[in-house]
């Protein structure tokens, strides 16, 4: 009996005592690696359910993804999509403040959730027989959230420390957020998704009302399941729990594509830091382009750990560097491939940024030894081997390229699409990408009064950012 | 595992974890000695000779190492403590041997003499300065500092610029000769790895170190706070600030201590807890707010974190210390414990739900000299606690009217307020936040 056919008869029971918008539809298979295999479903409401049946631990990973992230707001009410993810914690009908997480930590759940610029995500990681609580809880705050006013005073608040903590009082995020504004000028990629402190301390409870109505419809999400769990009891209870919530309409997206860059940006930024820094924003490709997996070997024959060439030659052999590192944005839309470094006392930003320009000109002008680029590979390819592991790891990965590209078994696609990864291929993504005209630079400079005026000599415990091996500990 | 009658492990120490989900093998190398061996002038040797011997593994050069880690599809790290210092690594499976032929050299076939040890010396100190910026890390350091005063907890496992200076060859070479011995490691290994295949790589590694003495923990346990002391690390232009509370725990082997972890669940440990809904949840103060137990071989730390903004932060601290006191005074409900043995217990799978985990948690026991079977009782221990040994233990064990309140800000904005908001405050020191405690 093929796999359609023998959930026939559980779908048809089930269409028949579902609430009216619980019908479901088997949509299609799809080999995750070589030992598993998502499942995707769709309800009549339109959410989606992906759902991985992983035996290996007696756990499940309940995620929901909804397609709306900061590219989806506005000027003037920036942040409300990550102030929404907040708000999603407090009160559901039948379910006052503070229940959502005592009956999840009831039942030993660890739960968390994030904002990015394309979606948002809600993560809960539990012992695989208390998915019944899970299920009810998730349901609930999707069709029946509440909002009132002290609610969402108290939670600008703490989103608004949020802010000072990432940003305010943080030297790199204040550094990436003036990278992310001066590169971009029409794209909504250009304002921070924790939002500017004006908009956070000026949104109204009918802000998030009309967010909630507009962007967490059914058809707007994604259930994803991974863990020790049976297709039917799970396709049977979301039947249930989301069966009654209809489809919404779901709002345009006004977005404008960024238009190219034509020269070089820079500006110069004070700090209250211990060194000057630098960060470099080019702009790059879209997670979906082609040129992706290129863009993310040449990021790391070039920045990636301690063998990479900027790291060679920056911070062991001229010694100017402390640390250098670079991130390629896997966005929907076309986003920034960027470099941050760190100088050593007594040097400047510029010369490290003179030190980069050489390296990436290297690459532009010569082809990449193979040696190279197969460190580089091995490096991705362990990365990502790494996020499998336990089953909200799987379902992080599932999610992500669903809610991102729609295909949530990418992973090993660009494994395979990583291998075939060439000198060839380099050498045309570092010349169509890693152009001066199209980059922009921030340089920081050392505000005085951070110093304390006196010699420094600190002394730190506790695991420091920079070690020998990359990811593992310090 | 190989164990002595007692169940304490010996020469040999090998745990394995066997799992074919991924092609992964998570090895780590540890060893029963950390910073707490360092000499109270030469801070960081530990972690020093560790970052050392990874980058000159066989004679090599840094380069020449890092690139072959890579390319074996394989990461290394070095992660030190005060008690342990672990060769953490990860290898595709087909590399593994060779994996294994590096941790070796890692351990048996360094370099200590060669050049590479000024360059280190040298990324030390810069990385010591670039550290300025992480506020979280500077106030960790001056609770650390003050919280255990001479005690080896005390000491900075990355060390400072002027110890760092001071290291000589001659000191990473006696830790290299003193405490990279046979009967102090203790080899994990987890992921797609049998058996067989483990015991013949342990063999190797255990062939390339000499034998020497088993570490033995004789030092006594730090003193408790005796009195409110306060310090504010002066950092300019905070809009926010980093705040610690804190005392001590308990030993690991102590009466009261499941109950105080117990305990602590109900007042800091989850989302949830008594400090996140009041602080956070209810007066939207700061964007976490935690309380935690630190385990080590002797008696650690309890502290409270939170960030709240400068404003905040007199009254936060005030809070914060009658939450304490109300926690001692008048214990936990019954309610609140049968919440927290659910949590506790049904959420232990999320420790063992990987061969990595499971095989971390017996390296925990081996290498902090855990009581036997710590973590196979773990879930019956806190079952078996009663509401009268949870209450009875946080008043034996906490003592609001004892504690260090460390405050990192900007100490002309908040000093006046945060002294006046702490009742019965003995002493209140300023320090600069790029000071050398």
């Amino acid at each position: 009996m093929c796999s359609t056919c023998s959930r026939e008869p559980w779908l048809l029971e089930m269409a028949r005592t579902a609430p009216e918008y619980g019908r479901a539809e088997h949509v299609g298979s799809i080999a995750f690696g070589s030992l598993l295999t998502i499942e995707r479903f769709r309800f009549a409401n339109g959410l989606a359910l992906l759902l991985c049946e992983d035996h290996s631990a007696p756990v499940v990973a309940y995620q929901t993804w909804f397609r709306v992230g900061s590219r989806h707001e506005r000027p003037g009410k920036t942040g409300l999509a990550h102030l929404f993810e907040h708000l999603m914690f407090n009160e559901s009908e039948g379910c006052p403040q503070g229940e959502y997480d005592r009956r999840l930590e009831e039942a030993g759940a660890e739960n968390n959730a994030s904002t990015w610029l394309d979606w948002t995500q809600y993560t809960v990681a539990a012992p695989a027989d208390q998915l019944a609580v899970v299920v009810e809880l998730e349901a609930n705050r999707m069709g029946h959230l509440v909002l009132r006013d002290p609610q969402v005073g108290c939670e600008k608040e703490v989103v608004a420390n949020e802010r000072r903590f990432r940003v305010e009082d943080d030297v790199e995020g204040t550094v990436s957020e003036t990278l992310w504004t001066t590169a971009f000028d029409r794209h909504p990629y250009r304002w921070p998704t924790i939002g500017w402190m004006e908009d956070i301390e000026g949104f109204t409870t009918d802000d998030c009302l009309e967010f909630y109505r507009t962007h967490y419809a059914p058809n707007n999400a994604t259930i994803v399941v991974v863990g020790d769990v049976n297709e039917a009891d799970v396709v049977r209870r979301l039947a249930d729990a989301y069966g009654r919530f209809p489809p919404g309409p779901l709002a345009l997206e006004d977005c404008w594509p960024e238009p190219p860059q034509t020269e070089e940006r820079q500006r110069e930024i004070r700090q209250p830091s211990a060194t000057e820094k630098l960060a470099v924003g080019y702009h790059g490709p879209a997670l979906g382009d082609a040129d992706h997996a290129a863009v993310s070997v040449l990021a790391e024959v070039l920045f990636g750990g301690r063998a990479s060439r900027c790291h060679q030659t920056l911070v062991r052999d001229r010694e100017i560097a402390i640390e250098t590192r670079a991130f390629v944005g896997q966005f929907r839309d076309p986003g920034l491939i960027e470099i941050f470094a760190a100088t050593r006392s007594g040097h400047t930003a510029e010369e490290l940024l003179a030190a980069i320009d050489l390296e990436i000109e290297r690459v532009r002008a010569e082809p990449v030894p193979e040696a190279e680029i197969e460190r580089a590979r091995a490096r991705l390819e362990l990365a990502l081997v790494s996020g499998l592991e336990t089953a909200d790891g799987k379902a992080t990965t599932i999610g992500f390229f669903d809610a991102v590209l729609g295909q949530p078994a990418l992973a090993f696609e660009r494994l395979a699409a990583l291998r075939s990864i060439d000198a060839n291929a380099l050498l045309r993504a570092a010349r169509r990408y890693l152009s001066r005209t199209q980059r922009t630079v921030i340089l920081v400079r050392i505000r005085e009064s951070a110093t304390g005026g006196g010699p420094m000599d600190a002394d730190p415990d506790g695991p420091l950012q920079i070690a020998d091996g990359e990811g593992i500990g310090s | 595992m190989t164990t002595r009658e007692d169940g304490a492990p010996v020469l040999g120490a090998v745990l394995v974890e066997s799992s074919h989900a991924l092609p992964l093998v998570a090895v780590t190398v540890a060893l029963r000695c950390g910073a707490a061996t360092d000499p109270p002038d030469r801070e960081g040797r530990a972690r020093f000779t560790a970052r050392l011997m990874r980058r000159t593994a066989g004679g090599r050069t840094a380069q020449s190492l890092d690139t072959y880690i890579d390319t074996l599809g394989a990461a290394l790290g070095v992660d030190a403590s005060y008690s342990s210092i672990a060769f953490q690594g990860v290898v595709v499976s087909r590399s593994f041997p060779r994996f294994v032929e590096l941790l070796g050299d890692v351990l048996g076939a360094p370099d200590l003499t060669g050049q590479e040890f000024e360059r280190l010396r040298r990324e030390c100190i810069g990385e010591l300065v670039e550290v300025l910026d992480n506020d979280r890390v500077l106030a960790q350091r001056w609770f650390r500092r003050r919280l255990f005063a001479e005690d080896a907890f005390g000491r900075s496992v990355a060390g400072t610029q002027r110890s760092i200076n001071e290291l000589e060859v001659s000191d990473v070479e006696a830790f290299h000769l003193g405490q990279v011995t046979a009967e102090n490691v203790v080899l994990a290994f987890a992921g797609a790895v049998d058996d067989d295949q483990a015991r013949s790589s342990a063999e190797h590694i255990f062939g390339r170190i000499p034998r020497g003495e088993r570490i033995v923990e004789t030092t006594a346990d730090p003193r408790p706070p005796a009195s409110r002391r306060l310090v504010i690390v002066d950092k300019p232009e905070r809009t926010q600030t980093q705040i610690l509370i804190g005392g001590l725990g308990t030993r690991t082997d102590d009466p009261d201590h499941t109950a105080l972890q117990v305990g602590n669940t109900i007042f800091g440990g989850t989302f949830g807890a008594r400090l996140a809904r009041e602080i956070r949840v209810e007066r939207g103060w700061s964007y976490g707010a935690y309380s935690n137990l630190t385990i080590d071989r002797r008696r650690h730390a309890f502290n409270l974190w939170t960030f709240p903004k400068a404003e905040d932060a007199a009254r936060c601290i005030r809070h914060q210390l009658g939450m304490l006191e109300r926690w001692c005074n008048a214990g936990i409900t019954s309610d609140e414990l049968e919440q927290a043995k659910r949590y506790l217990t049904r959420s232990h799978v999320f420790a063992v739900d990987t061969a990595a985990k499971r095989v971390s948690l017996a390296l925990d026991e081996a290498i902090y000299d855990l009581p036997r079977g710590y973590y196979a009782s773990y879930t019956e221990r806190v079952n078996a606690v009663s509401l009268d040994e949870v209450n009875s233990a946080i008043r034996r064990r906490i003592d609001p009217k004892n504690v260090l309140v460390v405050v990192l800000g900007t100490a002309s904005v908040i000093a006046d307020s945060i002294r006046a908001a702490i009742d019965d405050l003995a002493t209140s020191e300023i320090v600069p936040f790029d000071a050398d405690p």
